[in-house]
């Protein structure tokens, strides 16, 4: 579909502007916020007005636009967008029983504010979108991106994405029961067996283009699918790896997005009982937490092993011994009903 | 190259619930703005709204909707769904096709629960039957699991040009081969949160809003969903066919959060690589319907990116947010729809509320209804953020 | 509350209200121009500091075109805010 290059991500653990995903952060209260970073690349009369997921989305974006003179189009994957302004001018509406109110929240709560900001930041006025679709945002992103490669093969784009934490749906996601209900330590995620994860945020960039030259990684196949049936899913997942991987071809390492919701094992489970005894498999939701978004961390974290052929130790599920990583295949779902294959190979 | 015809087609405003409706309403110069009346907000009586009067329960009964949670936004946009996917003769064979896919836009989402929302979100017990429809993506999964839709389904949010930028994402994932058939769908209900964000910017009318007129002074926000059904020439069969989408493009006027640029460079490339896309010249353009909001900034920008485009030729146009309202994120798909009632039966409607050019550009939108000759009609739809987008659709 | 008081207490809400980050009062001149070169605010700031004159000093201001004559500098505020305030 198309080369992935430069990227930048924010997220809980240590990988931006320095990278260390060996030493896991770890978080006891069932949030795992993405570290803030230093922002003085963002004028202040511009950051003074950004949320945090419009912040990180620029501050990670920033050096990405350094390294293109030719930049085509701008093209986010976001559930929520700035979910904390969005709550902050709602509760201005109801304090202020709908008098004066201030409007930088309200135009800082469209979903489209990352994108957009990032057009205006860098004089961009080639395409900019947003896709919203919940566990399907930076899946339809994805898409985007391979489609408008194929229509104009000499493009660049920087394709994202990226979600927040905020107090309010961290409230909401809870009352719908996607968080678990007894605090946890990340580092513990995957042996419980109550319902619910633990949340998560984060912002992943990608410059993404036709050209092999300097590429780390090529995107080779994308697949969305809604079910609730595991066997529907394993059906689709055989196909998605007959369609895509040729028989000559390995899957090197599988990575799972199981959350330590018990209710969702019986996926990653059904998908990985077709992988070779010796195939790795690892985890990633202990480093981002879940979130709508999470999958653009998992791309991130794949191009990474690609790159430094090395798997952090802590993501490994099974003991195997590693050889080369050519072919890594993400299985990823959201709240059991919104499930994503994507197969990334070494350039 | 596989040309995306638009065969089915749904809307619901406050002109009415039906294409017909909304056509003779138009023809007429009706205007569906005024008091609101659904729920309550402090400017009940003191703005202007073009709602649509039949209320959630009336909808819901209307539509066999049983479930819990089902948003205003969403029960628009089901009842313009039913009405386009009958239209196209699609059947739940269609649906659950991979080949069928549902590409939605919304900027309101469940948001339109304010008060129920204000509540989920600042308390930790339990949470309200609403708790999982607020975002902009409850619709999409509401349809997608009410009719088993099985091949791509999203939500993109590009505040006001959102079901502008849909359409398009629809015609390519057709044209390279993702989907067959693409149901495509705006969506947005008149929410006390819109109500007051609109309002602390200070571009609501107190009025009617009056697009291109010198003394203009903001917008009404309106409600509605509007729905195509997309489909690639090669399955058409003998389908009855609206209108072919010609053209489209996206850009960004990479200037400010909520206001255009003064020579309006996002509108202007929106419509020229629409155009460029569409491999039509300025000319070919009959009729423009406008993004046309009302605003002081909007209509001085847009007019004068027009000009930049069109120069001296500048087509008819008019703004059919002077009958429904500013409907946000079903603004595009609402104009596409009335861009093909102008294509079907060969007319133009008129824009409303226009008494006195503005000093500078000074452009006179159509203000009587009359036939023409309609070949190829542009739609424009611009949103905060500078997301600029045009869509060309012509006859088949 | 004098005049320089006023003006120190204007500089201060302004700040915190528009999260004018490494700005302190005394880097805000009293003849220096709000918008544009001056301290660079913009349109939407305008809205916001009409909002910040309705909350702290209740003065109410319904048409934004009358607000940019009074959001001129800090001294033109201030003058405003010492007749018109009711809070």
């Amino acid at each position: 579909m198309f080369y992935i290059h430069n990227t930048v991500c924010i997220s809980p653990q240590i990988s931006f502007p320095d990278t260390d995903l060996d030493q896991l952060i770890i978080c006891k209260d069932n949030k795992l916020y993405a570290k803030e970073v230093s922002y003085t690349d963002i004028p202040p009369a511009i950051l003074r007005r950004m949320g945090k997921a419009v912040r990180l989305g620029v501050a990670a974006s920033n050096p990405l636009f350094k390294l293109y003179d030719k930049l085509d189009g701008i093209i986010i994957g976001t559930s929520n967008g700035g979910m904390e302004d969005c709550i902050k001018f709602l509760n201005q509406i109801m304090h202020y029983e709908e008098g004066v109110l201030t409007p930088t929240n309200f135009v800082q709560s469209t979903p489209n504010a990352i994108a957009s900001q990032l057009g205006f930041l860098s004089k961009n006025k080639g395409y900019n979108i947003t896709h919203v679709h919940r566990g399907f945002a930076f899946e339809n992103a994805l898409l985007d991106a391979a489609m408008l490669l194929v229509s104009y093969p000499d493009n660049n784009y920087l394709l994202g994405g990226l979600d927040e934490i905020s107090t309010y749906n961290f409230n909401i996601d809870y009352l719908c029961g996607y968080v678990k209900k007894e605090t946890i330590s990340n580092d513990d995620l995957y042996s419980g067996t109550t319902d619910g994860s633990i949340a998560g945020e984060g912002v992943a960039m990608f410059m993404v283009n036709n050209n092999s030259d300097g590429a780390v990684s090529k995107f080779r196949a994308l697949q969305m699918l809604h079910t609730t049936d595991e066997k529907k899913l394993l059906t689709a997942f055989k196909t998605f790896l007959s369609n895509n991987l040729p028989q000559n071809e390995t899957i090197d390492l599988f990575l799972s997005g199981e959350n330590g919701d018990a209710r969702y094992t019986k996926f990653y489970e059904s998908a990985e009982s077709i992988l070779n005894k010796d195939t790795a498999a690892a985890r990633f939701k202990h480093m981002s937490g879940e979130f709508r978004t999470a999958s653009a961390f998992a791309l991130w974290i794949s191009n990474y092993i690609i790159k430094n052929q090395h798997i952090p130790p802590h993501m490994l599920k099974n003991a195997v011994k590693i050889k080369d990583i050519n072919n890594i295949v993400i299985y990823n779902n959201y709240q059991g009903f919104q499930h994503s294959f994507m197969l990334l190979s070494k350039n | 190259m596989i040309k995306v015809f638009v065969t089915g087609l749904g809307i619901i405003t406050s002109l009415g619930d039906s294409l017909e409706s909304n056509r003779e309403a138009l023809k007429a110069g009706r205007c569906g703005i005024g008091k609101l009346y659904n729920f309550s907000t402090k400017y009940s009586e003191s703005l202007l709204f073009g709602e649509i009067k039949l209320s959630n329960n009336h909808l819901k009964d209307f539509l066999n909707v049983k479930d819990l949670g089902v948003s205003r936004t969403s029960l628009l946009a089901l009842h313009a769904f039913n009405q386009a996917t009958a239209d196209a003769g699609l059947t739940d064979k269609d649906f659950s096709s991979e080949d069928t896919a549902l590409i939605l836009a919304n900027t309101v989402g469940g948001m339109c629960l304010t008060d129920e929302l204000y509540q989920d979100s600042n308390q930790h017990d339990i949470g309200s039957e609403n708790i999982s429809s607020y975002d902009c993506g409850s619709v999409g999964v509401f349809l997608q699991a009410r009719f088993g839709i099985a091949g791509i389904v999203n939500t993109i949010n590009t505040a006001c040009s959102s079901s502008a930028n849909a359409v398009m994402y629809g015609c390519r994932l057709i044209k390279q081969g993702y989907a067959k058939k693409v149901i495509i769908g705006g969506t947005d209900s008149l929410a006390k949160f819109t109500i007051n964000g609109f309002n602390s910017l200070h571009i609501l009318s107190p009025g009617l809003c009056a697009p291109f007129d010198n003394n203009r002074n903001g917008l009404n926000l309106g409600e509605g969903a509007a729905f195509l059904v997309l489909e690639a020439e090669q399955d058409i069969a003998d389908k009855k066919i609206y209108a072919e989408v010609k053209g489209y493009a996206n850009a960004n006027d990479a200037f400010h959060p909520s206001t255009l640029s003064e020579n309006g460079d996002g509108p202007f490339l929106a419509m020229e690589e629409a155009l460029k896309n569409a491999a039509l010249n300025p000319s070919d353009i009959d009729f423009i319907n406008t993004h046309g909001t009302g605003t002081e900034n909007n209509d001085e920008v847009e007019s004068k990116a027009m000009i930049r485009i069109f120069s001296n030729n500048l087509p008819a146009f008019a703004s059919t947010k002077s009958n429904v309202g500013h409907t946000l994120g079903a603004s595009g798909a609402v104009e596409a729809v009335y861009c093909i009632l102008n294509l079907m039966h060969q007319e133009i409607y008129p824009s409303l509320n226009f008494k006195e050019p503005m000093a500078d550009p000074g452009l006179i939108p159509n203000l009587l209804y009359h036939k023409k000759t309609i070949k190829n009609v542009m739609s424009n739809s611009f949103g905060f953020g500078g997301n600029c987008s045009s869509l060309i659709f012509s006859k088949v | 509350m004098g005049t320089q008081e006023l003006k120190q207490d204007l500089k201060e809400k302004i700040i915190e209200f528009l999260n004018l980050i490494d700005v302190k009062p005394e880097d805000i001149k009293d003849d220096q121009p709000l918008f544009g070169e001056g301290l660079g605010l913009d349109s939407i700031d305008s809205i916001e500091l009409i909002v910040l004159l309705d909350r702290f000093y209740g003065i109410k201001i319904k048409d934004p075109k009358e607000g940019r004559k009074i959001l001129v500098d800090i001294n033109t505020m201030v003058g405003f805010i010492e007749k018109n305030r009711t809070l």
